[in-house]
């Protein structure tokens, strides 16, 4: 699921007629973005709010095209950090401390797990049902990184521009998230084995 | 502990669920919503024209007030001389110039007095017309010294 590619210089143009109210130059980078930024804001908090996290982060390009700032990364990035912010808003979470060594590894959140979504329904594919539920399970701090790096595909700076952490923060919360992941995707003996 | 090894399946169920999402796709409502709300954006942006009703207004108001009450009024210019006053001659000084020039207050009155008056300022009179009445403006000093005479007839 990666972020769409881009020209920089051709996003600023788009997003230049889009502050002077060119409909087609909105029409343009939405199409562009929107079912990345869905993709994100579904495997963030769950499809009964994707679809209004995804509205409410072009609601905010459409009226705050002035915040974006080519000089800290992508469109793409700076949507993807709007999506978070609303998705993160939505779900009730503050803002969580930096330092992951901070923070309790050892308790899923599995308050974000649906039961019966679209998605579940658009995944036939079992496995990949299974990783994106676990992946819903993770701490908000380690979901946020494997979600951009992993599935949106963003650079560790990008991921980094989005959380607001350094790069340093991204490598050890994507590390400690993917090792979190492995282990509660990794098979679980069967009672009889172990008895 | 987590090993490179173990990480390797891991890695392979996340590219599945990768390729799995390509097909999600962002519900086509949100499309209309968010056209909508840009076109809506962007007429609240435009230049506010809450100024033209009352100016229009006015106008109208200013435009029946002068069709009912007409045009304003010309000013008044002083009625033009009498004719005759027109067709009279020069003032002959009854008084020396240089005081006549002095005087600070001087008023023009016409009158009518006998002919025979005339020849006491040392004009000619016939003696023929001495009864009848000339017509003359004369000229008054502020204290009602009369200063020059002009002859109308």
């Amino acid at each position: 699921m990666p972020m769409p590619p881009h020209d920089p210089h051709a996003e600023q143009a788009l997003l230049g007629r889009l502050k002077s109210g060119d409909e087609a130059a909105f029409d343009t980078l939405y199409r562009r973005h929107k079912d990345a930024v869905y993709r994100f804001a579904l495997l963030y908090c769950g499809a009964g709010a994707a679809a209004d996290v995804t509205q409410d982060s072009f609601m905010h390009l459409i009226t705050h095209p002035g915040q974006y700032d080519p000089a800290r990364g992508t469109v793409a990035a700076w949507l993807c950090g709007i999506a978070r912010n609303l998705a993160r808003r939505h779900l009730g979470l503050r803002e969580v401390a930096t330092d992951p060594a901070d923070l309790d590894d050892t308790l899923p959140h599995e308050a974000h797990i649906d039961t019966e979504t679209p998605l579940d329904r658009v995944l036939r594919n079992e496995s990949a049902d299974e990783v994106r539920r676990a992946i819903a399970a993770l701490a908000p701090h380690y979901r946020d990184v494997l979600v951009l790096c992993e599935l949106s595909e963003l650079s560790y700076a990008e991921a980094a521009q989005v959380c607001g952490i350094e790069i340093g923060t991204v490598r050890s919360r994507l590390s400690r998230a993917r090792a979190q992941l492995a282990q509660t995707l990794a098979p679980r003996p069967r009672a009889k084995e172990a008895m | 502990m987590n090993t490179p090894e173990s990480l390797e399946p891991l890695d392979q169920r996340l590219a599945e669920l990768r390729a799995a999402l390509q097909s999600v796709k962002a519900p086509a409502a949100l499309d209309d919503a968010l056209a909508a709300r840009f076109r809506r954006q962007h007429a609240m942006r435009r230049p506010a024209l809450w100024w033209m009703p009352p100016l229009a207004l006015a106008a109208a108001v200013a435009l029946v007030t002068w069709m009912v009450r007409g045009p304003m009024p010309r000013p008044v210019l002083p009625e033009a001389l009498p004719t005759a006053a027109a067709d009279a001659g020069p003032f002959l000084a009854l008084k020396p110039l240089e005081r006549i020039a002095l005087e600070p207050g001087t008023t023009v009155v016409a009158t009518e007095f006998p002919r025979a008056l005339l020849a006491d300022w040392g004009l000619p009179v016939s003696p023929e017309r001495a009864g009848e009445p000339v017509r003359a403006e004369m000229l008054y000093s502020a204290d009602g010294e009369a200063l020059a005479v002009r002859l109308l007839n």
